[in-house]
């Protein structure tokens, strides 16, 4: 067993208990929201003797909710060609009868409140452990969850460093999107409702980041799926986005079992499932339970696809764009989809001991970046095209784990941050200015609408480009070029890498000419866009200069300056760097990291105007692609067909084996057998009714019978 | 010769049991059930019961057999065309039968199995003047059996009072023509 | 007459199997009541079957006057019970109008 006295286990002290008011807060906040929307609701039941059309908030889209079923389940959310009735895909309150809030409208200043308290506590505990002579990791009082003698399962808040990253991220960037959120929420009758879930989001995923043990990550884990699933099927009444959330939970549920087994596969090797104490033990146990070590993390890498959204489970975040934007920028760009990054992260030892898991976990990363980099090529949908930019960019996450640069993996997991919520929250405020219309060919020339949308998007598609000198631009680059250093297979995934940065560019300025620039392709006297109000634009602001100076935080070796968040995580990538170098170290020249800087440079420069000059005009360089190369476009637009085969090949299958459980082996055996019991039951008390037919002869007989026999019983036994 | 006399009645008595059981009309079956009367009294006779055979005669076939006359003819139940043929096809049934078959056997053997082996010769000397001589049955009757004596008599006059009360005419009945 | 005392008996059991018989399968009332009768008097039988044997033990002083006095009391007990039985016969013949044991089920289910 481990030496408890390695400092990266620290002692539970009490002092430290205040940590765990950060998760604490958005609880209480959550639930003081969800009260106040329950005392909202209860106000407008409809009184009895009214004719019951309270709410038509979501009535009134009924029809087209049902328009839709006719369709297969699964063609709404892929289906952005040609499908053009997609413009309710935003609200269902806005726009077409806004419900004032009542004392609901007091949610979000709780909600915002408990935020920022929690991102004052996060930089409190960033800057204790940044002090002179601080600690490598502090944590609060122990919990004694579950006490089965030999095997504790304790819970207690565990700040390091990268929780500490990690928390600055969800509370700052939380906090950012729960003001946005107030403004572009207003009106709907779910209003409380809506930040209630958002803030037992916010507890979730700070629980995930802050436990020590797996246990309590696990906690989290299914806290984050859960609220995902109640915030993407917010609208439900529509019918689709219920749908897209219970996708989304099913499957993060097959990750969520992976995530089980190999959480057991750790369990059994170390005895033990606290985090800190199972990395610092890894490298003890490598030659001996080599195997068993890479079966687990290859689970764990499993649970990390469900939650992340990577090659095999990724199809349920494009549907998930049924949900709010608010939700989209937070739990699906900014936070719930690094939690397999952090997984990662926090047990890289774990994984730095397979150099096999390593490979597999870079061809994933890889191929999902260009398959969902392939697919916003040619989606028309605003939100779509980001969702797909979001998988890709977990890709390259993952590429930067594989390559054994978690550092740089979680410097692009912070930029993306920035730059993917801007952009979410800027699609949203261009959807809430267009009155829900979200289909980019029906856009353009919107920069003269709405100046500061259109400012603070342009700085998040360049960071996303990864135009020089922007924070992308560094996380990105840093990336690659670990994955250049390694050799080998690397190298194909460089190079797939390199590929997939092209079309990021391309996509991304794409997006960026078909929505603000050229002819106006809708009727202005009709949709009147509009800029959002201060406290959408607000955030959007914040974040732009974040996406722009972000860089600093990691610039590479040959700027000579220090890398200031890799020294930063050092400590918590110490073991696994120590294993990987173990195998042999990979040092990249000064002149070939130049040369791979210049080189993304102009990549991304040069995709990036011709992505721009191409669709600057309007929409005919995409017409004539979906014409000229009609098959090519439809496998592209159905994210290369993995979800109508998912459909087809699991889906279906299932929903078929559940009838016959319920029909045949349900209706018939199991109904069969009781509703037998009962007519046998009926059965045999009809025929014993015949007993009593009033006769006294025939009564007598029996007696008679009977006492014969017992006479004869009585006489056998003598 | 008594040996002979008493198979003879008792073939009779048995036969006349049957005839009782199965005949269709009622009078056949009184008429039988006299028959089987004579027959057991003569057996008791024969057995040195005097008393008791004269009894039998007296009571049973006298008294009580000519009662069940009355009410047979005075329910009008004895005329031939009235018997109800399905009364005696409940024998034919098999079960009926083998009912009755095992019924017979199992007493059969339960007397067999009760007596076996603990009988007395029978060839004693009977007493000179019968077993029950009437000096000592009436020593008997007054003496130790005075109480269900008393009581039978209480009995009786019961059911006298009982006959009249439920065979009497309700007062609702009409009146017969005449009366 | 030197019959074994089985042979009474068995007499007696066959008689009681016959009036058993009648008793209960037949429909006439009355007919059923004469059954009765047939089967107090095998009792009768065996109780005197029964006298005769103690009597005729080996070196029969007194005569056993049990079966007797039973028997006595059986054949007063019969009576009465006819004369019971024949008064319901009557009143339930003028209520119903038949003596048919079948057609007397107010009793059913």
């Amino acid at each position: 067993m481990l030496d408890p006295q390695s400092p990266l286990v620290p002692t539970p002290d009490a002092d430290h208990d205040w940590l765990w008011l950060i998760p604490a807060l958005p609880l209480a906040a959550s639930a003081l929201c969800g009260a106040l929307h329950y005392i909202e609701a209860r106000k407008r039941l409809p009184k009895p003797a009214a004719g019951g059309h309270g709410h038509q908030g979501g009535h009134g889209h009924d029809a087209h909710a049902h328009a839709h079923d006719s369709h297969a389940h699964d063609s709404h959310a892929h289906d952005s060609h040609g499908h053009a009735a997609h413009h309710d895909d935003a609200h269902g309150g806005h726009g077409h009868e806004k419900t004032p809030a009542g004392v609901a409208a007091f949610a979000p200043f709780l909600a915002v409140a408990s935020m920022l308290v929690a991102f004052a506590l996060s930089l409190k505990g960033f800057f204790l452990l940044r002090a002179e002579g601080a600690p490598e990791a502090i944590r609060a009082s122990n919990w004694s969850w579950i006490d089965t003698g030999s095997f504790p399962i304790d819970l207690t808040m565990h700040l390091d460093r990268l929780s500490s990253v990690m928390t600055l991220v969800v509370t700052g960037i939380g906090s950012l999107i729960f003001i946005y959120a107030s403004g572009y929420m207003k009106g709907d009758k779910g209003y409380g409702k809506f930040f209630a879930f958002l803030a037992l989001f916010a507890f979730s995923m700070l629980m995930l980041v802050l436990s020590s043990s797996l246990i309590g990550l696990f906690v989290g884990w299914e806290g984050v799926g859960l609220c995902s699933y109640l915030l993407i099927g917010f609208w439900y009444e529509k019918g689709w986005p219920a749908e897209a959330g219970q996708k989304a939970f099913v499957m993060n549920r097959v990750g969520d079992a992976c995530f089980l087994i190999g959480s057991f596969l750790l369990a059994k090797t170390f005895f033990t499932l606290d985090m800190a104490m199972i990395a610092a033990d890894t490298a003890g146990k490598l030659p001996e339970f080599g195997p068993k070590l890479f079966l687990a993390g290859l689970f764990l890498f499993l649970g990390a696809c469900g939650k992340s959204a990577q090659l095999p489970l990724f199809t349920w975040l494009p549907d998930a764009m049924a949900g709010p934007t608010p939700v989209s920028a937070l739990i699906h760009a900014a936070t719930m989809v690094t939690a397999g990054i952090y997984l990662v992260v926090r047990l890289n030892p774990v994984f730095a001991a397979s150099p096999e898991l390593l490979t597999i976990v870079g061809v994933v990363g890889v191929l999902t970046a260009f398959i969902a980099g392939s697919t916003a090529l040619v989606q028309r949908d605003i939100k779509k095209v980001l969702a797909y930019s979001t998988v890709s960019q977990l890709g390259y996450m993952f590429v930067g784990l594989a390559s054994g640069a978690w550092a740089a993996a979680v410097f692009h997991l912070v930029t993306h941050a920035f730059f993917k919520a801007l952009l979410f929250l800027g699609a949203g405020s261009v959807i809430h200015g267009m009155h829900e219309e979200q289909d980019m060919h029906k856009m353009g020339g919107l920069k003269k609408h709405m100046p500061a949308t259109f400012i603070t998007f342009m700085c998040g598609s360049a960071a996303l480009s990864g135009l020089p000198l922007l924070s992308g631009f560094f996380s990105k680059d840093e990336i690659l070029a670990h994955a250049f250093a390694h050799g080998g297979v690397y190298m194909g995934i460089w190079a797939l890498g390199v590929a997939t940065a092209a079309l990021t560019a391309f996509y991304t300025w794409r997006m960026v000419a078909l929505t603000f620039f050229g002819k106006e392709r809708f009727d202005a006297a009709k949709t009147h866009p509009h800029e959002s109000p201060i406290v959408m634009t607000l955030p959007l602001m914040v974040l732009a200069v974040l996406s722009v100076f972000g860089g600093l935080l990691g610039l590479p070796p040959v700027f000579h300056v220090a890398h200031a968040l890799k020294e930063w995580l050092e400590p918590v990538t110490r073991a696994g760097d120590a294993i990987i170098a173990a195998r042999g170290a990979h040092v990249l020249s000064h002149e070939v990291e130049w040369a791979l800087l210049g080189l993304g440079s102009v990549v991304a420069i040069v995709f990036a105007t011709l992505g721009f000059k191409k669709h600057v005009g309007g929409t005919q360089c995409d017409q004539s692609f979906a014409a000229t190369r009609g098959r090519l476009h439809a496998f592209l637009s159905d994210a290369w067909t993995i979800d109508t085969k998912y459909t087809h090949w699991i889906v279906q299958p299932v929903k078929l084996l559940a009838f016959v459980i319920a029909v045949v082996f349900d209706q018939f055996a199991i109904d069969g057998l009781v509703n037998g019991v009962a007519g046998f039951a009926k059965s045999l008390g009809e025929r014993t009714r015949r007993l009593a037919n009033g006769k006294v002869a025939s009564y007598g007989l029996w007696m008679g019978a009977v006492t014969a026999i017992l006479v004869l019983v009585l006489i056998w036994n003598r | 010769m008594a040996n002979a006399l008493f198979y003879l009645m008792s073939v009779g008595a048995v036969a006349a049991a049957l005839g009782t059981v199965l005949a269709r009309n009622p009078i056949q079956c009184v008429l039988s059930l006299l028959a089987s009367f004579f027959c057991l009294a003569t057996i008791y006779l024969l057995a040195g019961f005097q008393f008791l055979a004269a009894a039998q005669i007296l009571v049973y076939a006298g008294a009580i057999m000519v009662l069940f006359l009355f009410v047979i003819m005075l329910l009008n139940l004895g005329n031939p065309g009235t018997d109800d043929t399905t009364d005696t096809a409940m024998f034919r049934k098999k079960g009926a039968f083998v009912g009755v078959l095992v019924a017979a056997a199992t007493m059969a053997a339960g007397a067999t199995a009760v007596t076996a082996g603990a009988l007395p010769e029978a060839a004693q000397a009977m007493p000179e003047h019968g077993i029950d001589e009437i000096p000592a049955l009436a020593g008997e009757m007054f003496g130790r059996y005075l109480l269900p004596f008393e009581a039978i008599s209480i009995l009786l006059l019961a059911t006298a009072v009982a006959v009249v009360v439920l065979a009497k005419r309700d007062r609702k009945d009409a009146p017969r023509k005449g009366a | 007459m030197t019959v074994p005392h089985e042979h009474l008996f068995i007499l007696s059991a066959i008689l009681f199997a016959i009036g058993t018989a009648g008793f209960f399968l037949r429909r006439n009332v009355i007919v059923v009541l004469m059954s009765v009768e047939l089967m107090l008097n095998a009792a009768n039988l065996a109780f005197l079957a029964a006298s005769r044997m103690h009597t005729l033990q080996a070196g029969a002083t007194q005569p056993s006057l049990e079966g007797p006095m039973f028997a006595i009391f059986v054949i007063v007990v019969a009576a009465v019970e006819a004369a019971v039985g024949l008064a319901l016969v009557i009143a339930l013949y003028r209520n119903q109008q038949t003596v048919d044991l079948e057609q007397v089920s107010a009793l059913k289910n």
